[in-house]
């Protein structure tokens, strides 16, 4: 069952993945990988480290080359074309401090009608930079060094990036790693916002499952393939996610709540491989 | 106006340093923030075997063959990077040591190029002809016009290359065509500053700006300014304290370097 599967006619799907398959080095990373997400929902990709989450969203930006299969995004396959329409959220910005580059110059990279000539700053510019990525708080950071910013505003300045070219998908990897736990809350609510607003399609990738429960509407458990599916509270109790691929949920082994297990804020349940 | 500045060698030599210091700086705020020093120093040693080559092969003036034997070696290193696994500096130390032991060999098998040597390997700007100062400005023009005219995506190039492919980036256009330009700038101020001092030309004006700064636009712009300042400084200088022009070239960028180190201290003492 997938979301849109109560409809009559599915939705049109903003994700598509069939039988995806990767080699790097000598590790079979994908193993034919099928994925459909449809459009609008914001949904959750986990799995344990090195299960294949950044390579899969690799694949779906272009970035790493399958060696069997297909993907399909927005109903289009992977090109520069439809990645205009893409929103990435990388997991790391592996920034050398020697580059000069603010927050305000950085955004106004990701807008044709912010690249004045050698980015002189201006009035307009602004405007448009705060317009296009609104409550993010970015006005305060316009100015400041991009080197210089904390972990959880560097990932606050990524979003805004990734939403200043009008995505209709957004991609996050790892999202709140090198955001503290306080932090994550607000960056989980932030995301929400976005999504509420906007309606658009999100996919998020951790490895963490607290925040599966309060914000995706559908779960994706990655090792490989996609070893289970579905909504937040079946995939964490799935016996097959347990056993079938040696991932074992704590710290909620065992709930006899009948409604879904929501764990308490901040604390992270983590997928292990055993 | 003192004397000296009338003499064509003279002006032939400023006008080397007028093209190639803010060329090389422009270039070099790129090459410092992709940690591509090591890069460019690697394309000035292979341009010894260019010369020696170029001798070899029957060329009075050597710029040609230097030109593209070090863009081979630059396209070498790229496609190394893209095909191997092996890292990048292991790469560049391969390429770098065979080039410079060849270039060495082949000079030697011809005794009377010997004394050349010297000439590629510490630079000596003032014995530069019309078509080196040609060459250069042609350089030059190059360099700030591709660059002007691609500073986003260099920028976003430099922030982040995924980012930059999934922002519409021509990724790899952008890096072969960066590295070509780089090795036009480096391989054409050999003549200036000689093969083991030519780096500094490239490393030090941008180094120096960042110090004082963290805007790219600022950055640029005072890049440019001390390129200008070294090279020009340096040529000036070098005549009446009766220094070789390249390492007084480089010790002037040093200078501004040091002194930026100090300006910062002193406006931040808890920032280097
Ligand atoms: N360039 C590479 N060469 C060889 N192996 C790689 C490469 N990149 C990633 N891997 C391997 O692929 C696997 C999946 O990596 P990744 O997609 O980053 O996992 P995740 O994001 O889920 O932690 C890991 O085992 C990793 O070691
Ligand atoms: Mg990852």
């Amino acid at each position: 069952m997938t979301p849109g599967a109560s409809n009559a006619r599915p939705a049109p799907a903003a994700i598509e993945v069939h039988d995806a398959r990767v080699r790097l080095g000598d590790t079979d990373v994908l193993r034919g990988v099928n994925l459909r997400v449809p459009m609008g929902q914001m949904v959750a990709l986990i799995g344990p480290n090195g299960s294949g989450k950044t390579t899969l969203l690799r694949c779906l930006l272009g970035l790493q080359r399958l060696d069997a299969g297909n993907v399909r995004i927005l109903g289009e396959p992977v090109g520069p074309k439809v990645l205009r329409r893409v929103g990435y959220v990388p997991q790391r910005l592996p920034l050398d401090p020697s580059f000069a580059l603010c927050v305000r110059e950085f955004l106004a990279l990701r807008r044709p009608d912010t690249r004045l000539w050698f980015f002189r700053r201006t009035r307009a510019t602004d405007d448009i930079l705060l317009r296009h990525a609104p409550g993010l708080g970015m006005e305060p950071l316009l100015s400041r060094p991009l080197s210089g910013l904390s972990g959880g505003q560097l990932q606050r300045v990524l979003i805004a990036y990734s939403l200043l070219g009008d995505p209709e998908l957004l991609l996050l990897d790892e999202p709140t790693a090198g955001v503290d736990t306080p932090g994550e809350q607000d960056f989980y609510q932030l995301i929400g916002d976005v999504h509420a607003r906007l309606g658009i399609t999100i996919v998020l990738v951790s490895h963490d499952l607290g925040m599966v429960f309060r914000r995706a509407s559908w779960v994706y458990a990655l090792n490989g393939v996609i070893c289970c599916e579905g909504r937040p509270e079946e995939v964490i109790n799935a016996n097959s996610l347990k056993a079938a691929y040696g991932i074992h949920v704590t710290p909620y082994h065992h709930h006899h709540h009948s409604h879904a297990p929501v764990p308490p804020e901040g604390v992270p349940i983590t997928l292990h491989r055993r | 106006m003192p004397d000296f500045l009338m003499e064509p060698f003279m002006q032939r030599a400023l006008l080397m340093a007028l093209a190639l210091g803010p060329a090389c700086g422009l270039l070099g705020v790129f090459v410092t923030a992709r940690r591509m020093s090591f890069f460019s120093d690697t394309i000035a040693h292979s341009a010894l075997t260019g010369v020696a080559a170029g001798f070899l092969a029957g060329f009075e003036d050597p710029t040609l063959p230097v030109l593209s034997f070090c863009i081979m070696v630059a396209v070498t290193m790229l496609w190394l990077r893209e095909r191997t696994r092996l890292l990048n500096d292991t790469i560049m130390a391969v390429l770098l040591s065979v080039s410079v032991a060849m270039g060495v060999i082949l000079l030697s098998l011809q005794r009377n190029r010997w004394a050349e040597l010297d000439k590629y390997l510490l630079g000596d700007v003032l014995s530069v002809g019309w078509s080196d100062v040609a060459w250069a400005a042609a350089a030059a023009v190059a360099v700030t016009v591709a660059v002007l005219a691609s500073l986003n995506p260099l920028a976003l190039l430099a922030a982040h290359e995924d980012l930059a492919h999934v922002s519409g980036a021509r990724v790899r256009l952008l890096n072969y065509g960066f590295v070509i330009l780089l090795t036009l700038a480096v391989s054409l101020s050999i003549r200036a500053l000689g093969i083991l001092l030519v780096t500094s030309m490239v490393v030090l004006p941008p180094a120096t700006a960042r110090m004082l700064v963290h805007t790219l636009r600022a950055h640029v712009l005072l890049t440019v300014a001390f390129g200008l300042t070294g090279a020009v400084g340096g040529v000036l200088l070098s005549y009446p304290l009766n220094l070789p022009t390249g390492p007084t070239v480089t010790m002037t960028f040093g200078a501004l370097f040091a002194a930026s180190l100090l300006v910062a201290r002193l406006r931040s003492p808890a920032r280097p």
